[in-house]
Formats: structure tokens, sequence, C-alpha cells
């Protein structure tokens, strides 16, 4: 069989599966095995889902879930990069540091909440500075390992060429790590998006985790699931477009293989 | 040949100073002497090959000359100065090409490394890289990422980076020796030519007494444990030379008769 046609089989197995999966929750939600107080059927998760946008209400809390992932998962991979490669290019640094962050990192990041909370109070400040701790490991930790994998020879062709500090690191430290990073980024932007519904839900900050801890106090089944489907959605497209993104930049790696 | 007269006229005049020259050149890493007390001058435009058993310092030789190891004891000139770090007028020209290029940039991204270090502005490098993917006969594979060439392909793109650099001294370590017989006769041939037009001074390292004399102007034999010169031996064949008729000459017989004794008395 062809690989396309192959591809095209698998696509249209899990769409089936995932059709089979909605009809099952339909069915079990007719027949009211589980209350409707708690469990909406699709049709009506789906209503509430389309009756929240066209009103504009989960906009506004999607942009606030959105803004608090980006965000913090941008200082996350700026901080981390940064460390990360001051970290991995040192033989010295790797030796003392590393052992603890091998150390700090399977720390859970629910454990520095309070902490946060204690010295920045429940305010924007204290989820971005939390946002950005736990997502920052994936990427600090591959940053380190892309830059200490940086094949010598190359900077042997970068000293006889005697080029800079700054041309070493940006032409052949960065690209030659660039596949590790991506991959950390990857990981840490749904670690990004998970923390930011953490956030919400403790700080009462605008949100998609603030709107579903409403909707669940206030028995609003449907509006719930509405917002627990949106958060599937987007961990979904951002780590498609995750994917889309290293696909494209990593295009010389396809020749490798 | 161009090189050929240059260098006699030097040697008519009497005095030409040798561009690469090592004076009692002591080595140790790691608390082992690798390179004894090593003196050799190499003059502008010469040819020299360095042959050698395995691990007897050819590639630590050429890193000194690079400026990539400095000696322990002694020192290395590169035109009457110090060598105290590489510079951009010595190319080197690496073993595993496959490691010496960068694999996220194409052909003409490798090339353009060396011309973005010489400070070439960006308008006038398209130009200058097609010359010299021409030059090393890899004209249209300007977009091929080095993953998609053969071994000859790449190391024929790593000689391009390195002419880039303009050199005046070229050092070459075992630049064949992963390549097959009938690619690796063609590159010498090539190496030869573009040695011949642009005038460089060359140091080869080989394990290949044929290769060596067949290039060399000069060829020097190291002895191991340590590293010190063994023998050397002053090609006189003309030149061009030729794959065929050169390596049938009885001087060419003679020398590599001589070179051969060598390896293998220092095999024992
Ligand atoms: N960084 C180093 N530290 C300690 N010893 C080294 C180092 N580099 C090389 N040596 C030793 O120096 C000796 C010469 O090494 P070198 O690589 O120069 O040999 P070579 O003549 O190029 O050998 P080959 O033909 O196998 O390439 C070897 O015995 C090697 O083990
Ligand atoms: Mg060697």
């Amino acid at each position: 069989m062809s690989r396309k046609a192959t591809i095209w089989l698998w696509r249209a197995a899990s769409f089936a599966v995932a059709a089979s999966f909605i009809a099952l929750w339909q069915l079990i939600a007719n027949l009211k095995l589980v209350s409707p107080v708690f469990l909406p059927g699709p049709d009506r998760a789906w209503a509430s889902l389309m009756r929240g946008f066209s009103n504009g209400d989960l906009w506004s809390k999607l942009a606030g879930t959105l803004e608090h992932m980006v965000y913090g998962w941008l200082v996350a991979s700026i901080a981390g990069i940064a460390i990360g490669a001051i970290i991995g290019s040192s033989k010295l640094m790797r030796t003392y540091v590393a052992p603890s962050l091998e150390f700090l990192r399977p720390l859970p990041v629910s454990a520095i909440i309070p902490v946060a909370i204690a010295m920045l109070g429940l305010t924007q400040a204290m989820a971005l500075f939390v946002i950005a701790f736990g997502a920052i490991w994936p990427i600090m930790l591959a940053t380190i390992h892309g830059f200490a994998a940086v094949e010598p020879r190359l900077y042997e062709v970068a000293r006889s060429l005697q080029m800079s500090r700054l041309a070493v690191i940006f032409k052949i430290a960065l690209p030659s790590a660039s596949p590790d990073i991506l991959a950390g980024m990857r990981l840490s932007v749904t670690v990004a998006l998970i923390l930011s519904v953490v956030c919400e839900i403790l700080a009462g900050l605008d949100g998609l985790g603030h709107w579903v801890l409403l909707s669940a106090r206030a028995f609003r089944s449907a509006d719930l699931f509405a917002g627990v489907i949106l958060l599937g959605i987007t961990g979904y497209v951002t780590s498609v477009a995750m994917s889309m993104a290293e696909h494209r930049l990593l295009a010389w790696q396809a020749a490798q293989r | 040949m161009a090189i050929t007269a240059k260098r006699r006229e030097a040697d008519a005049s009497g005095h030409s100073d040798p561009q690469i020259a090592f004076a009692g050149v002591t080595l140790e890493l790691g608390g082992k002497t690798i390179i004894e007390n090593l003196s050799l001058g190499v003059q502008p435009g010469e040819f020299l090959c360095i042959v050698g058993a395995s691990g007897c310092g050819k590639t630590t030789a050429l890193r000194l000359a690079a400026g990539l190891y400095q000696p322990t004891s002694g020192r290395v000139n590169f035109d009457g100065q110090p060598m105290l770090q590489p510079r951009r007028e010595i190319a080197i020209v690496f073993q595993d090409y496959g490691k010496a290029l960068l694999p996220w940039r194409t052909a003409a991204g490798n090339v353009s490394l060396a011309l973005e270090a010489g400070g070439m502005p960006a308008a006038d490098r398209p130009a200058r890289i097609e010359e010299l993917l021409r030059t090393v006969g890899l004209p249209g594979h300007a977009g091929k990422y080095p993953a998609e060439m053969s071994g000859g392909m790449q190391q024929r793109l790593q000689i391009a980076r390195c002419l880039a650099q303009e050199p005046k001294t070229l050092l070459m370590d075992e630049p064949f020796g992963a390549l097959d017989a009938m690619t690796r006769q063609g590159l010498q041939d090539e190496v030869l030519a573009l040695v011949a037009a642009s005038g460089a001074t060359v140091i080869f390292v080989t394990h290949d007494l044929d290769e060596a004399i067949y290039l060399g102007d000069r060829v020097i034999g190291l002895l191991p444990h340590p590293g010190r010169i063994g023998i050397e031996l002053q090609v006189n064949l003309p030149r061009p030379r030729d794959q065929l008729s050169t390596r049938e000459q009885p001087e060419f017989l003679r020398l590599r008769r001589q070179l051969f004794d060598f390896i293998k008395a220092t095999e024992q």
C-alpha cells in the first residue's frame, strides 16, 4: 500500500474513533446514566460553546488564557535559552550547576505556588512567575543539552575563521542546538497552558480556568464542558502549530535521514 | 609552473623566508610528549607532504601549524610573526568533512560562512559563492544540504569554504582518506590545479605514500613516540604531474621505495 493511502487510512480511523466517542457520550447523556446536572450531552455543550462565542464571553476568556500562556511561555523561552546557553557552553558550569538543576527540576511547580502567592499576591505577576517557572525547565534542560552537544570540530572551524563570540553563538551553537531547543519549547507550551488554568483558578484571574471554576460552582455543566472543550482545542492547536513550526525550521534535518 | 618558478626565483635570490617555521617545537598533552623538538621551514608556495605511522603526531603537527595548539616550548612562526591563535590566512581542511560542515546550511551557506567571517558585504557573496562552487566542481549544487551530498562532494565543499578564506596556507589532514580510489585521484589533480592557480602554500598530511610523492615538492616522514622528523625527501618530479606517467617514472619509484623502507622500519 502506498504511504499516502496508509496515512489517509489512519486519519479516517482516528476520525471514526473520535466520532464514536462523541456518539457514546451522547448516548450516555440521553439515557441519563449520569445526572444531566453533572454531564451534559455533546449537543448541549456545543450549544453552550456557540452561545459563548456569539455573545463574546468565551472569546474574552480564551484571550485571557492565551495571554497568560503566551507571556509565560515567552518569558520561559527567553530565560531558558539564555541560561541554558550559558550553562551548556561551559564545561565548568555543566559540572557544578547541572546537578543542582536536576535536584530542582522534579520539584512540583504546585509547591512554589504558595510561595509565589505569599510574595506577589493573587496578581498577574504571580501568574506570570508561576507559569514561566514551570515552563522554563524543559527549555532550559534541552538548551543545556543542545549546547553541550555541539560538534567540537565546528568550534575549530569558527576559530580558524576568527569568528566573533557573538557570531559563534548565533551561527554555530544556536542552530546546532535548535532541534533540542524547539523540542523543549514544544513540551513547555503544554506546561504553560496547564499552569495558566491553575493560576486562573487559584487567583481568580480572567480566563478559561476561572470560567470553568465558576460554571462548576453554579452547576452550569454545559458551560463547564464548553470551557473544557475549548481548552482541549487550544492545547491541540498550539501543539500542532509548534510541530509545524519545528518541521519548517528544521527542514535541513530531513536531509540527514 | 607559477609556483615552481616563484620558488626558484626565491632560491636564486637566496633569502626566501619560510612562511611557516617550526623552531624547536615540543608539545606535551596530558603529560605525554607528543611532538619533540621539531624544526621545520615551509617556503611560500611549497607543497609539503607529511607521512608517518598512525599515531606518530601528523595531525598534532598540523594543528600546531594551524594555531589550534600552542607549543609547550619552542615556537611556530607565520610570516615571521609568532602564531598565538588561528588566523584566517591559514585554512584547514579536516579529514572528517562530515563533522566540519554545518548540516543546517546548504552548500552555498557553508561557503558563505567563510565570506561572512571575512566581512564580505552580503550583496557580493552570491557571485563569489557560485564562482567557488564552480572551482571545486560543484556547480548547480548550491541549494543542497551536506547530508544530500556524497563524501567526495562534501570534501569538495569543505575545500571551497577553505578557498573562500583566500588562504596563504592550506593545511590538509588526510583529506581524501575516506574516499574511493577514483574520487581520490580526481581530487588530487584538482587540488594540484587549485593550488597552482592560487599559489598557496600547502601542508598535506596523508598515510598514502604514493599520494605524498605524487603531490609534494617535499615529503617528510615522522617517527613516533615522540613525533620527530625521521626522513626528508626532495621530490624532483616535473609538474604538471600526471596520474599515469608521473607514477611510472624511475624517480617516483625510487622515492616510493625509500619512503616505504622508512615506514616499515618505524613500524618494527
Ligand atoms: N588531546 C590529546 N591528549 C593526549 N594525547 C593526545 C591528544 N591528541 C593526540 N594525542 C596522542 O598523540 C599522538 C599523536 O596523535 P595524532 O592524532 O597527531 O596522530 P596522527 O599521526 O595524526 O595519527 P593518525 O594517522 O591515526 O591520524 C597519539 O599517540 C595520540 O594518542
Ligand atoms: Mg591524524
